[in-house]
Formats: structure tokens, C-alpha cells, sequence
């Protein structure tokens, strides 16, 4: 069954990228139709509309460095232990021979097309930009949290400090200044690439249509149309991986936490 | 080839809904249950209004005490509570908890409005007497007019109608998160009410044995508090059979999810396991106590502790709803720790909203004569009317 639904879960990723990749211009018209039944995506307001902001990650340059979570971190002063943008990292071995390999897979909010957070905001304080950029109003965020339970990829989060919705936001303040954003930048790989999807000649534009048959985008099935893609994926990681969990503390005999730094922070 | 796959590295999420979600959600069921409990007795007519009539006063007392707490419990669950005004400066059609944010007011004061209305007689007759309470009942009361029963009815018709806005607005904000398997499916807003019902009686049940005065009444409220347990457990029985059947004939998502993880954390286990002893223990000993024709008084004496198992079913399975599914990993593999911390976001803040919900039933206990009438006298019964302390 596991690898019945990973290869369908494969198929269906790669359509998705592709079906996201054609319609980007009638889906951006469309979303600002007035009409809005609940749970619909509300119209999209501020930014460029002539832009379509998007990323590509190019898994074979990733090391795992964590670079991109350190500067991301410094860069939009999130609180010790919540994070923007986070390296997983997984350990695969083949049962049969015994070999071992590393997965890394960059996470970070996938700004996605049919951002499911966005419509179910009580307040209109999360909201999708027309350069399909998804950014929160902190001031005027409740702290609901409506939004972290219904994002998909758990790229959400409260902020201890604000008591608000917290989330990449693509650097927004840093592409407004032509420059790239901070997980960009500190990339040693090169390989997150950041770019307008609207201009053909732009580097991501190209490389999606070169590598378009073989781009992926985590959890397709949900249909969120994710604008993050992500090219030498495997399938076993597109949705929750079947994998033994990570160690989040180190407990003593008794059962207290003695391993994690950020607990209290 | 067959690979193990063991995760390195992931950042732990801490949940982002609280306790206070539980509350609120517990509370505002048992309000809309009760309210729904008490109608045959005020609005109803002749033998049934007659039957129902003792049920109707402790539907009404704890329809009011739950509806004036829940709204507290909510609002405590914003990481925001200050900014509730935002709300509605920016309502946004778009959003079931924003369509929820105006519901609830207008389900407030309507529920506010029949209970005042149903309890008029009550404190007419108050109005009369001397002291304290009297002067409370002479403020309350507003004048010395008559409800009449199509002023009551329409009221309680009002309330009816926003209390099922109530349901399917808190049903459906659960409901529509897809990335929530276990709680994208049309049984779970369903299963809300029908457990709901089973609080609401069992509550019922409780304080049918700590507040009734009329000892005549209490073996007939006892048997119909029973009887709506019953009826509900059996619904949601059903309802849990199609949300399964729904799982097993690959329409619903949520039914795989939920064995995965029963399979996979040993807390779900027993979480899993609770539940359904809970739930046939309930069924088992509220279908014997209705069924025991003769009521012996030390029978109806231990009712009420059915009546605290009908409330932990109520309560346990929206603890389970929406604090165990929290803990289920969207994106990375394994389990979030529920940890339950003693301060107000945890411990403190579950105990101090039964506290609230206790000080305002006894405030309400104290001041108003809820065991009065709860119906318009007509001429040939005034002469019959409560006695009441």
C-alpha cells in the first residue's frame, strides 16, 4: 500500500507542478473575484500584481548546513525554538545492504496558490499579496491560531514575543529592496533561487521550464498548489514520512527534560 | 528495496490551541443542549409542558450558566484576548470562526432573553415577598407585566435558531481544516452535538441530586436525563459506525488517520481505549437505571454519578478532538507531547472555567428563583403554582 500511495503521490506532485505552473495568470484573475462563499480565498491586496513570486530548491546542491535556518533567524528575530525556515534531515538506509544516505529537505511556507490559511483568518490579518507573497498584520492578528492548524506544512507558528501568527514571509522587506532574502543569500549551494515567475527570462522561470517534468511540491494532494518546488525530491518525503521521529528532549529516569536548550525561552 | 527512514532533525511545534478550546467548546454544547432540553417544558402544551415542566428549570439554569461562561473560556484561548474587538471591525465572511464571532453575542442575548422571560412568573411572584431577594426579583423583573406564551415561544424559537448556528458554526470550523485528517469529515460536527447531549443531560443528572427541591419531581427528571442519554449515546453510536464505515469504503481520510495513529502512539491507545469503556459503562448503567422500573430512593440518590460519566464522555471526547490531534505531526514524522502545565494555560485554566461556570450557578442559586414556574400561569392553575424558598 505504502508504495502503491507513493507512487500516486508522485504522479499526482508532479502534475500539480505542472498544473500550477500553466494557469498562474487566470488563477491570480480569478482569486479576486468578489463573490466569496466561506472558505473561499479572499481577494489579494498590496504588492506588485504584475509579479508572482516563487521559489525553487534544488535538493542536490542542499548540504544540510542549516545556514539558511541561522540567518533566517537572525534576520527576522523569530523566538528561540520557533522557526521560520528549517533543514529536516533524515537518515535512509537500505535495509538490504546496509547502505546509508542523508535527505535533507528545506521547509519554509510555500506561498502557496490556494493558500488554505488565508481565507479561514477571523480578521483579514493574514492575507495573500498579488505578488502571491502570503504575509500576517501583525497588529492586527487576534492569535487565533486558526491559521497554524489549518496550513498543511506546519509553517506557522504563535510568536512567543508577539503573541501573534508568525511565518516566512519570502523576505518581503528585502525583495521590496532588490535584495534577496536572507536564506537566499546565505544559501553556500545555491540552491534555494528566488525569483518572479510572471518573467520568463528570470533564473526560476527557466529552470522551471527546463526541469518541469521533474519538479515536485510537498503534499499535492491537499491541493494548496504549492509555489515552492523542489527538484531531486523523492517521494517518500512529499507527505509525512513514514520514519522513526527525531529526538525533540533527552529525558532522565524520571522522565525530566534535561536535553532542551529553548524550553523556557 | 526496501529503506528505514529515521528523522534527524526537526524544530518541536507547541500546540496552538489550549485547554480554554475545550472548555469553550464543552461549555457552549451543554448550553445549546440544555437550551433545546427545556423546550418541551416552556413552550410546550398541556400533558407534555406538564411532564417536562422540572426539566425545564435545571435545562434553564444550566442552558444560562454555561452561556455566560463559555464566551470567557474563548476569548482566554487568543494568544490576543485584548484585540477582540478586531473581530468585528474586520468580520470576514470568508471565515467560519468569524461567522462564529457574531453568532455567539446573538446567541447570548437571545438565550439571555428566553431565560428572562421563561423565569418572569418566577420573579413576579418573587416581587412580593420581603428582603433581599425580593428587591433582587422587583430590578430583574422590570414591571409588573405578564409574559405571555407567544412572547415566550417566540423567544425560545429565536434562541433555538441561534443555538443551531452555534452547532454548525463550531462543527464546521473544526470540520473544514483539511490538514487535519482526523477532523476533516462531516460525522465529526454531528458527533459534537449528539455528545453534547450527553453532557448536557448528565449535568442534568448532577444537579437534579445537589439543587432540586421538589423530591416528587427528581425521580421523573432522573428518568428523562437517563432517557436522553440513552437516546444520544445510541446516535452517537451510529454516528461513530458511519464515520467509520465513510473510513473503510475510502470516502473520509479521517477514519486512516485516527487507526494510524492508535497503531503508532501508545497514548492514542489509551485514549482510544477510555473512550469506549467510557462510553458503553455509560450506555450499560443508564439503559439499567431507566430500565429498574421501581426506583428505589438509593437509586435515585446515586443517578447523579451517571450523570458525572455522561460529562467526562462529553468532555473527554473533545479533549480528544482537539488536544490529541493536535499532537499528531503535520509534516514530520511521530508525535507532539501533550503536556499539560499546572499555570492558566493549562491545569489553572480548566479548573478556574468550572470554577466561573460554579460561582455563576450559585450567584444565579443565590438571587433568582429559577425553581419558580417557567410558564405563563393560566387561570385554573395559579392556585397550584411552586412553592419556592
Amino acid at each position: 500500500m505504502d508504495f502503491a500511495r507513493r507512487a500516486i503521490l508522485g504522479q499526482i506532485a508532479k502534475l500539480t507542478a505542472g498544473a500550477a505552473l500553466v494557469p498562474l495568470a487566470s488563477l491570480s484573475f480569478s482569486s479576486s473575484a468578489q463573490a466569496s462563499p466561506i472558505n473561499s480565498q479572499p481577494a489579494r491586496r498590496e504588492g506588485d500584481a504584475s509579479k508572482r513570486y516563487g521559489m525553487l530548491i534544488d535538493l542536490r546542491q542542499c548540504i544540510g548546513c542549516q545556514a539558511c535556518t541561522v540567518s533566517c533567524h537572525i534576520e527576522n528575530e523569530a523566538p528561540m525554538g520557533s522557526f521560520r525556515t528549517i533543514v529536516s534531515q533524515y537518515e535512509v538506509s537500505n535495509e538490504s545492504t546496509g547502505d546509508i544516505a542523508t535527505m535533507v529537505l528545506p521547509r519554509l511556507c510555500n506561498h502557496c496558490e490556494n493558500p488554505p490559511c488565508v481565507p479561514v483568518c477571523p480578521v483579514q490579518a493574514t492575507f495573500q499579496r498579488k505578488d502571491g507573497i502570503v504575509v500576517v498584520d501583525n497588529e492586527a492578528c487576534v492569535g487565533c491560531a486558526y491559521c497554524v492548524q489549518a496550513c498543511p506544512y506546519d509553517a506557522r507558528f504563535i510568536n512567543k514575543e508577539t503573541q501573534t501568527a508568525d511565518k516566512c514571509t519570502f523576505c518581503a522587506h528585502r525583495l521590496e529592496a532588490n535584495l534577496l532574502p536572507a536564506c537566499v543569500e546565505s544559501c553556500v549551494g545555491g540552491a534555494r533561487i528566488i525569483g518572479d515567475m510572471r518573467d520568463p527570462n528570470s533564473q526560476i522561470s527557466r529552470m522551471l521550464a527546463e526541469y518541469r517534468s521533474e519538479l515536485m511540491v510537498l503534499k499535492p494532494e491537499q491541493g494548496t498548489l504549492p509555489q515552492v518546488y523542489y527538484l531531486g525530491m523523492d517521494e517518500r518525503f512529499l507527505s509525512r514520512p513514514q520514519a522513526e521521529p527525531a529526538l525533540w528532549d533527552v529525558r532522565d529516569i524520571d522522565g525530566k527534560e534535561i536535553g532542551y536548550e529553548f524550553l523556557d525561552h | 528495496m526496501n529503506s528505514s527512514i529515521i528523522e534527524i532533525l526537526t524544530p518541536r511545534y507547541e500546540l496552538a490551541w489550549y485547554p480554554w478550546a475545550v472548555q469553550y467548546f464543552f461549555l457552549i454544547a451543554i448550553s445549546y443542549s440544555a437550551l433545546l432540553l427545556s423546550l418541551p417544558g416552556t413552550i410546550g402544551r398541556g400533558q407534555l409542558a406538564q411532564r417536562w415542566q422540572p426539566m425545564a428549570r435545571l435545562a434553564l439554569l444550566i442552558a444560562l450558566s454555561c452561556t455566560l461562561v463559555a464566551p470567557v473560556a474563548l476569548l482566554a484561548d487568543l494568544h490576543q484576548p485584548m484585540r477582540f474587538w478586531h473581530f468585528y471591525a474586520n468580520a470576514t465572511p470568508t471565515s467560519w470562526m468569524s461567522i462564529g464571532s457574531i453568532l455567539l453575542p446573538l446567541y447570548l442575548f437571545s438565550v439571555l432573553g428566553y431565560v428572562w422571560l421563561a423565569w418572569r412568573p418566577a420573579l413576579q411572584q418573587a416581587r412580593r415577598g420581603q428582603g433581599f431577594r425580593a428587591g433582587i426579583a422587583r430590578i430583574l423583573s422590570a414591571g409588573d407585566w405578564q409574559v405571555s406564551k407567544p412572547l415566550l415561544t417566540a423567544s425560545a424559537i429565536l434562541a433555538s435558531f441561534f443555538a443551531i448556528g452555534i452547532m454548525l458554526y463550531t462543527g464546521a470550523e473544526i470540520a473544514i481544516i483539511k490538514a487535519r485528517p482526523l477532523w476533516h469529515t462531516h460525522w465529526l460536527p454531528v458527533m459534537f452535538v449528539t455528545t453534547g447531549m450527553v453532557a448536557a443531560a448528565g449535568l442534568v443528572l448532577v444537579l437534579n441530586r445537589f439543587m432540586s427541591l421538589q423530591r416528587d419531581g427528581r425521580k421523573e427528571i432522573n428518568r428523562q436525563g437517563l432517557k436522553v442519554i440513552v437516546v444520544a449515546m445510541l446516535t452517537s453510536s451510529v454516528v461513530a459506525a458511519a464515520w467509520l464505515f465513510s473510513g473503510l469504503s475510502g470516502h473520509s481520510e479521517s477514519v486512516a488517520a485516527a487507526l494510524e495513529s492508535v497503531q503508532a502512539n501508545s497514548d492514542w491507545r489509551l485514549s482510544a481505549i477510555w473512550a469506549l469503556a467510557a462510553g458503553i459503562i455509560l450506555f450499560v448503567f443508564a439503559a439499567l437505571a431507566l430500565k429498574s422500573r421501581h426506583q428505589t430512593t438509593p437509586l435515585v440518590q446515586w443517578t447523579w454519578l451517571i450523570g458525572l460519566l455522561a460529562l467526562h464522555v462529553g468532555w473527554a471526547f473533545r479533549w480528544m478532538v482537539l488536544m490529541e490531534v493536535q499532537t499528531v505531526a503535520k509534516n514530520t514524522a511521530g508525535y507532539y507531547q501533550l503536556v499539560v502545565e499546572l499555570g492558566s494555560y493549562g491545569l489553572m485554566g480548566i479548573i478556574g472555567t468550572f470554577g466561573l461556570w460554579l460561582a455563576v450557578l450559585l450567584l444565579i442559586d443565590l438571587f433568582i428563583p429559577w425553581q419558580g414556574q417557567v410558564q405563563p400561569p393560566q387561570r385554573q392553575s395559579i392556585a397550584a403554582e411552586a412553592q419556592h424558598g
